[in-house]
């Protein structure tokens, strides 16, 4: 009898390993994947067609499993395929996942900081993975091989940081650049600042630059000097952080800029470009805030020789823009920028159409991550953060939330507001991290670590998951949830992913988990 | 054999050592800044393309201690700040193993030891420039409640830091 019991024994658990075995050892597929890049789709609708999860069943998403990442402040969008996850895990490199059990296909080593979307593209016949480097540049990568195919820097710049995630059309890769000088002004013997933001095409196949268009086109010269011998230097800034917007039928690129470093400000910084995906060329901007120079020495102090002066509001557009058609045809790129508004422009001419204000604003916004559309129901979603951050000033009344407002007119259709769990300034309860919208619910998770699903039309509260826990991850380790900020949640299928855990802003809980929730009965 | 002849010399009190040191940390980066201000090695993007503006500005370190103690240490064991306290660093006894208060001889300690023993432990070296091993310059200081008041740079450099005034 217990012979018996122990061939039973030996030959489910053969099963059991086998079926894992072949989970992982079989190699990835790419054939199908359920978004392109980080705004899900070439507009940035950050609406996920592809998705089960419906207001009628969120209640019955759980826990499927958890990996640990290799950071505290992950800041990579997963790529999902069939039957894999592939995301940055910082100097980890890049990881590719079982979709059903998060064990390790494959790691393409890299030592650095990987921060954007995973992208997939096909280039004579060969599957290809791109990312971004905060610091190092874009790299594309064999997707079956895990060889790097190539490796690409903006030269125009002399430090660009690449902060957003490319976008891949029709052959080119765009490239959003910011810059590492915003940060570097915090030394005092730092000659700030000469460096302008820009958008940067490069040839898909070979990382080619194909062209530059910096978004301050004149030389920064010197404006004065102080401590006697650092030179202070100007216009710059108007650095480009997020991914840009992309419209197939005029062939034009939306994105929007970020603040001035330095006096004299230029015309160019919080504002919205419309340029040629193919030759780079302007098509229009749209200034909203002017005279806004800013740089982190002003986080420091404001009598810091480089904080300009007078100080601006810092009200970068952060989040990407995104495109959108109302009900009666009309084409609109919407802006969310970090003072809390949500500006629509005419797409074709930039007129402004209309513009809410939703909350106070500030320095990580208001509006700082990304926006998500509804086009059937005529709704964008709002997420508002007015965090506080290290006792810089933050004028008004905050009013953090999520909120509706109808694509048309900007009204308010509603608004979600929660109260905060503890007096601490971790429980900072606003929603910075992206959004993510699908069928008729909208995902979003906070500051404060709950990732939560509302019904798209009412704004009903359907579905709640406190992340502050510490979880057995499928990777052997343990793995702590904190705050949902940056790249927000991916839907594909049955599934909702989310990393959880932010630690750059403020004094917000940092984490290492993936989470990975499943639909139970999900053909119900 | 070396018979201990009374000197007149007595250990440097804690606090004293205390103070030298905490103005040789004001001096040091003090001129160490005004350096990389007059040299500008951290003033431009293209100083921060690459990591070597980490050690240009070690070297400025170590340029500004030499400029600030060099001639005091090669002459009377002394750095500004032990100068300014009257103290100096005189090479301990090898037979010494109680309080050596009144009982030993001053001799100078080889300028070599004080530059590559005792100036690795300068604690604005680790912090400044290896910040992960700011642990050691704690430990290091944690020595001088012994009974010998001295730090563990004086035990490896087999040095006491002495009243000289």
């Amino acid at each position: 009898m217990p012979s018996r019991w122990f061939g039973a024994v030996l030959i489910a658990g053969l099963l059991a390993s086998s079926v894992a075995m072949a989970d992982c050892t079989s190699p990835a597929s790419f054939t199908q994947h359920y978004a392109d890049g980080w705004g899900i789709d070439q507009r940035n609708t950050r609406y996920q067609p592809r998705s089960m999860i419906t207001a009628a069943n969120a209640r019955r998403l759980s826990l499927k499993w958890t990996y640990a990442l290799s950071d505290m402040t992950p800041r990579s969008y997963p790529l999902v395929t069939e039957d894999t996850i592939v995301i940055g895990d910082s100097d980890h490199g890049l990881v590719a996942l079982d979709r059903d059990t998060g064990c390790e296909r494959w790691v393409y080593k890299h030592d650095g900081d990987i921060s954007s979307a995973v992208l997939f593209a096909q280039v004579k016949g060969e599957a290809i993975l791109l990312f971004a480097d905060r610091f190092k540049g874009i790299y594309a990568i064999n997707a079956a091989r895990g060889e790097t195919i190539w490796h690409a820097v903006v030269d125009d710049e002399t430090l660009p940081q690449y902060s957003g995630t490319p976008k891949i059309v029709d052959g080119k890769v765009f490239v959003p650049v910011a810059s590492m000088e915003v940060t570097l002004a915090i030394n005092p013997f730092y000659g700030c600042c000469t460096s302008s933001g820009g958008m940067a095409a490069f040839d898909l196949a070979t990382g080619k630059k194909l062209w530059y268009r910096p978004t301050i086109e004149e030389e920064a010269v010197q404006t004065g000097s102080h401590f006697w011998l650092v030179e202070e230097y100007g216009p710059s800034g108007a650095p480009v952080w997020a991914t840009p917007s992309y419209d197939s039928a005029r062939g034009w690129l939306f994105f929007g800029t970020g603040q001035n470093y330095t006096h004299p400000t230029t015309d160019t910084s919080d504002a919205v470009f419309a340029v040629d995906a193919d030759t780079g060329e302007v098509v229009w901007i749209r200034q909203y805030t002017a005279n806004d120079a800013y740089t982190a020495a002003c986080n420091l102090s404001t009598a810091h020789p480089n904080c300009a002066d007078p100080m601006g509001p810092d009200v970068d557009f952060g989040a990407p823009t995104v495109l959108v058609t109302t009900a009666d045809g009309r084409d609109l790129v919407l802006a969310g920028q970090k003072s809390a508004e949500v500006h629509a422009m005419d797409r074709v001419t930039g007129d402004p159409v209309w513009t809410t204000r939703l909350g106070r604003g500030g320095i990580i916004g208001g509006i700082h991550w990304g926006l998500a559309v509804n086009e059937s129901l005529g709704l964008v979603y709002v997420p508002i953060s007015d965090k506080a951050v290290m006792g810089f000033p933050s004028p008004g009344e905050p009013a953090p939330g999520l909120y509706a407002l109808e694509i048309a007119t900007g009204q308010q259709r509603w608004q979600f507001a929660r109260g905060s769990r503890c007096p601490d300034l971790e429980c900072e309860y606003g929603l910075s991290g992206a959004i993510t919208a699908a069928n008729d619910i909208v995902v979003a998770g906070t500051m404060d670590g709950y990732l939560e699903i509302f019904a798209a039309e009412t704004g009903r509260q359907l579905w709640s998951f406190d992340a502050w826990l510490e979880f057995e991850a499928v990777n052997g380790k343990k793995a702590e949830g904190g705050a949902f900020d940056a790249h927000g949640p991916m839907l594909a299928d049955d599934l909702l992913l989310v990393t959880s855990g932010y630690r750059y802003v403020g004094a917000q809980r940092g984490g290492n988990a993936l989470l990975v929730f499943q639909l139970e009965d999900a053909d119900e | 054999m070396n018979e201990p002849k009374p000197s007149g010399c007595f250990l440097a009190s804690r606090w004293c050592r205390l103070f030298a040191t905490a103005i040789d940390a004001v001096l040091v980066p003090g001129l160490t800044l005004f350096l990389v201000m007059l040299t500008g090695v951290v003033e431009h993007a293209e100083d921060f393309v690459d990591r070597w503006w980490v050690f240009h500005v070690l070297l400025l370190g170590i340029a500004s201690y030499l400029l600030l103690n060099g001639y005091l240490l090669w002459h009377r064991g002394q750095t500004l700040g032990k100068a300014l306290l009257g103290i100096a660093v005189v090479r301990a006894p090898a037979y010494l193993t109680g309080l050596p208060d009144g009982t030993f001889e001053t001799v100078p300690v080889a300028f070599w030891k004080l530059l590559c023993i005792r100036a690795l432990f300068f604690p604005l070296l680790f912090v400044g420039i290896v910040p992960y091993f700011t642990i050691l310059p704690l430990l290091d200081q944690l020595f001088i409640f012994g009974r010998q008041r001295r730090c563990l740079h004086d035990w490896i450099s087999g040095t006491l830091v002495v009243r000289v005034s």
